[in-house]
């Protein structure tokens, strides 16, 4: 089960092998009102629209300003264009197909929606073959050309037209869609056989390279912290302590939560989702305790079940504070939150 | 063709009004008579003008079932039974036939005392109508009349609901009411075999609805609750007499129980005993656990919740009052609210969908400032004329809007068409134009047809039901001695025989027998074929150069050269002449009888093509 998240609704897909459904649900009113407000109408996810997926869906991102959501089965390089509907029909349709020009065969690719502009996106599974193509045309706008064949793990805009891509070795590249022959490389320094991936938040609105963070999360529980004025050096890290129930590297995720100030969400090693505040990290490498941890995807028909659970992906709600989304592989999708102890009274 | 006609009445497609016209076999069948709560003129009641334009409707309808007791469902069943006019018999199981007639006289007080309608149905009717009642018992079949009977299935959702299943001959319908497919505290879950009807009939209102989990739902009413007694506030939950109130007295006594509370929980007068009593009556019809643990203790026997009495509504400290009617338009629910809404400590949990104009309405859309008729009790009088006055309520209280309807989601629409496994879909209430993708999602993942008509919109569903048959014993044992591969379900097997329908009975006999039967005699047909060959041989060599021919290709077939000049294929017999004229233009006569149809016609193509030249005459 993945989805993406956009303003009033969410949009789920489900990654079985075969023919799988793509939901549009319109969120819950509850999401949208205030605590002390008291008037709740709804708290039912309505399905306001729907398609039907013949492969299944690793990777399903919303293009802003668009009906539009594009889709990756993980197993090859193409990206499905799907048409979310308007008012007269229900039915999510596939409009098109685009295709990466040096495609390397069976991988999945990564994609990352363009921010401003004209809709693009940008997609790869490797370095080498990062390219940004106009959605409505499919032609291709720029590729990287340069032949660096690390596997992608993260694609991210940070702007209009600077992007960066992590790939699964940890090294981070930062590329301008202005400059095509223009990539700086990170290293993140990693052991062998660790796999990365990255959240970035960024503020449109700023062009101060510090208000851009990058977390990098590695399968062996580490998370690395810098800002795009030097991504080289971390600003600060910590060693997570997980004891990881799955051996997959799949749905290793790290999110910054867009309405509140250095909070982290980590998930993807088990059933649990954890919260960090990584206003107390250090520079040096040490260890940290989550300041809540989000259990309730083990909960399966009132049994604890610590083994089977695994989060596939997390969201955090763009502008209510400490609330998240989270899927798991038994197709439960949870909206939730934490009761911050510092500020709240009783 | 057979067909089965569904026919949705109404004038709209709101939530509520449900009565489903079904024509299958020869008899009609009304499912349903609800009344839409939100109209005061003719739009509440279905539209029964399309059965027939005036008069009764006796003489069109077999019968009328209705599932339950919900007014949306029972609501106009007394206007149709005793103003429009229908005599036969009336559908329900015990519960329903127990509850309706006290539901529809609460409604009828309301609609007729408090707002002063005149075109309702009277107390009397409510009466008479009951009277025509026959009670269903779940799983019993029930002959309507010699071709049509009906078997009630358990629904779930409120006490006495029920799944009816409609059959004439082999063909069925399945009709769902409202049901649940997910068992509560006080209900047990929907529940039907594998009766493979042609259409299953589903309300499809919260078709496109996932709901949050019951646990959720739960938790955050008892937080709600729990917030305001704890702070010293009263908590007002309107409710209906019976329903989710019994469901949420639970839930509460539960809590109650495991928190240690205090405070006080009261429900209605005369509403305490009256729901206990039917529970107790009817507590076949509860779930498991309830009925497990009703030797012990009686589940609605609660030891936190009393009695209420007008007079504790003005008691200080905190208390959760259970008060009807549902949607506040009047009795104690409305009292009680007018006194306790002016205090921002207090808080009313609204558990249902509310009618537009009623107050309920009115303050789950924030509505802070209410205009009242002045009956009783008085909070501020504003007097604006000489003779009229009104109260003009503010609202401080906490509103809030919990919906506990027992109803089946998209997620359990599926799982009962998994279970009754039916040839066709059909779903009443929904907005067709958003209900695609579920239709899509329905015939993809069950490859049947999905339909849904809007009201008044007639769906016609061609059925293929089997017709059986008595065979004679005769044909059964030719049929046998053709030997084969032993009769399959899944491979149908032709065979010849003549059926012969004589008053009700059919049968399939041997056509030598139905001749005989019927007095009549056998025809035979023969057919005489010309075929033109040139051959040089006489007369006599060239038939015997069609002999050896014939012989050579038709081998396991009978064939004789016979000294009258003719060769005999099986019954198929051949001769051959010629004119003076034309020696050697030999004309074949063929003639063959109906049965060797097949080989006479395969002998005059094989002849057209002539004699092969090796051929010698022997």
């Amino acid at each position: 089960m993945t989805f993406c998240l956009y303003p009033t609704a969410i949009c789920v897909a489900g990654y079985s092998s075969d023919k799988n459904e793509i939901l549009e649900l319109l969120l819950p009113l509850k999401l949208f009102t205030d605590d002390n407000q008291g008037l709740c109408a709804e708290r039912d996810f309505k399905v306001v629209h729907g398609g039907f997926s013949d492969g299944s869906i690793h990777c399903l991102k919303h293009i802003p300003g668009t009906r539009c959501v594009v889709t990756n089965d993980g197993f090859n390089s193409n990206l499905q264009v799907w048409d979310l509907g308007g008012e007269d029909c229900d039915v999510i349709k596939r409009t098109g197909v685009l295709q990466l020009k040096s495609a390397s065969s069976d991988k999945g690719v990564k994609i990352a929606p363009g921010l401003t502009g004209d809709p693009c996106v940008l997609h790869g599974s490797q370095i080498s073959d990062i390219q940004l193509t106009e959605l409505t045309s499919g032609k291709p706008l720029y590729s990287l050309g340069k032949d660096i064949p690390d596997l992608l793990s993260s694609l991210q805009f940070v702007s209009g037209s600077v992007f960066l891509a992590c790939a699964c070795n940890g090294d981070l590249y930062v590329g301008d869609t202005r400059n095509p022959s223009g990539l700086q490389n990170n290293p993140a320094g990693g052991r062998e056989g660790v796999h990365w991936c990255m959240g970035v938040k960024t503020d449109l609105s700023s062009s101060d390279p510090s208000s851009c963070s990058v977390a990098r999360l590695s399968s062996a529980c580490q998370v690395v912290v810098s800002d795009l004025r030097d991504l080289r050096a971390p600003l600060f890290q910590a060693q997570l302590h997980v004891q990881r129930k799955t051996t997959s590297d799949d749905f290793m995720k790290v999110t910054w939560a867009p309405a509140l100030d250095n909070c982290l969400a980590v998930s993807g090693f088990d059933g649990m989702v954890r919260i960090y505040d990584t206003a107390s990290w250090r520079p040096e490498l040490m260890e940290f305790q989550p300041l809540f941890i989000h259990r309730g995807h083990m909960m399966s028909d009132d049994q604890f079940d610590t083994s089977s659970a695994v989060v596939t992906t997390h969201v955090w709600h763009p502008s209510r504070p400490r609330t998240v989304l989270s899927a798991a592989v038994d197709g439960s999708v949870h909206v939730w939150d934490w009761v911050d102890k510092a500020t709240a009274s009783c | 063709m057979p067909e089965i006609k569904v026919t949705p009445l109404g004038a709209g497609q709101d939530v509520g009004r449900s009565c489903i016209l079904v024509s299958i076999g020869g008899k009609n069948i009304m499912l349903d008579c609800g009344m839409h709560m939100g109209f005061n003129d003719d739009r509440r009641f279905p539209d029964f003008s399309y059965i027939t334009q005036q008069g009764r409707l006796t003489e069109f309808l077999d019968c009328v079932i209705i599932s339950h007791f919900h007014l949306d469902h029972c609501g106009a069943l007394p206007y149709m039974s005793e103003m429009v006019g229908y005599d036969g018999p009336i559908y329900m199981t015990h519960p329903t036939k127990a509850i309706c007639p006290i539901l529809l006289e609460d409604f009828r007080k309301i609609t007729v005392d408090k707002k002063g309608e005149t075109n309702f149905f009277t107390s009397q009717m409510i009466k008479d109508c009951m009277k025509k009642v026959v009670p269903l018992n779940l799983h019993q079949t029930v002959q309507v009349d010699d071709e049509l009977e009906i078997k009630a299935y358990y629904a779930g959702h409120v006490l006495g609901a029920a799944m009816v299943q409609i059959k004439v001959g082999s063909e069925s319908v399945v009709y769902t009411g409202d049901y649940n497919m997910t068992p509560d505290r006080h209900l047990g879950a929907a529940w039907i075999d594998k009766c493979r009807p042609d259409i299953l009939i589903s309300e499809s209102t919260y078709a496109t609805t996932i709901r949050d989990s019951k646990r959720c739902r739960e938790r955050d009413f008892l937080k709600k609750v729990h917030e305001t007694v704890e702070r010293g506030g009263k908590v007002l939950i309107p409710v209906f007499a019976l329903g989710r109130a019994q469901e949420l007295c639970i839930l509460l006594e539960t809590f109650w129980e495991r928190m240690n509370m205090k405070a006080p929980i009261y429900f209605s007068t005369g509403l305490t005993e009256k729901a206990n009593h039917y529970y107790k009556l009817f507590i076949t019809w509860t779930n498991q656990k309830i009925r497990k643990t009703f030797v012990q203790r009686n589940m609605f026997e609660f030891k936190h919740i009393k009695a209420f009495d007008r007079s504790y509504a003005d008691n200080p400290g905190p208390m959760v009052v259970f008060a009807t009617p549902g949607m506040l338009h009047a009795g104690q629910s409305l009292q009680i609210f007018k006194k306790w809404a002016g205090n921002e400590k207090n808080m009313i949990i609204m558990p249902g969908y509310c009618v537009q104009g009623t107050i309920g309405h009115k303050i789950l859309n924030g509505q802070k400032k209410l205009e009242m008729e002045n009956r009783q009790t008085v909070i501020e009088i504003e007097r604006c004329e000489p003779g009229c006055c009104h109260l003009s309520l503010e609202v401080k209280l906490q509103v809030e809007y919990m919906s506990f309807s027992a109803h089946a989601d998209a997620k359990g629409i599926m799982q009962l068409i998994r279970m009754a496994e039916p040839r066709n879909m059909l779903l009443v209430h929904g907005e067709a134009k958003k209900m695609e993708f579920l239709k899509d999602k329905i015939e993809q993942e069950f490859t049947i047809n999905c339909f849904m008509p809007a009201n008044g919109e007639t769906t016609t569903v061609i059925t293929n039901p089997s017709v059986p048959v008595d065979i004679s014993l005769n044909l059964l044992k030719r049929e046998m001695a053709l030997g084969g591969p032993l009769p399959d379900p899944k491979k149908p097997r032709t065979m010849h025989g003549t059926l012969i329908m004589k008053d009700n009975s059919l049968r399939l006999v041997s056509p030598e027998q139905a001749l005989k039967e019927l007095g009549l005699n056998e025809h035979q047909l023969r057919f005489t074929c010309r075929v033109q060959l040139q051959d040089p041989h006489s007369d006599p060599d060239t038939l015997s150069r069609i002999y050896t021919h014939l012989k050579s290709v038709l081998k396991g077939y009978t064939i004789q050269h016979l000294p009258d000049g003719t060769v005999m294929v099986e019954s198929i017999v051949i001769k051959v002449s010629s004119s003076a004229e034309e020696p050697n233009t030999k004309v074949l006569l063929l003639s063959w009888s109906y049965q060797d149809e097949d080989l006479g016609s395969f002998l005059s193509t094989l002849l057209k093509k002539g004699l092969p030249s090796g051929l010698s005459s022997m």
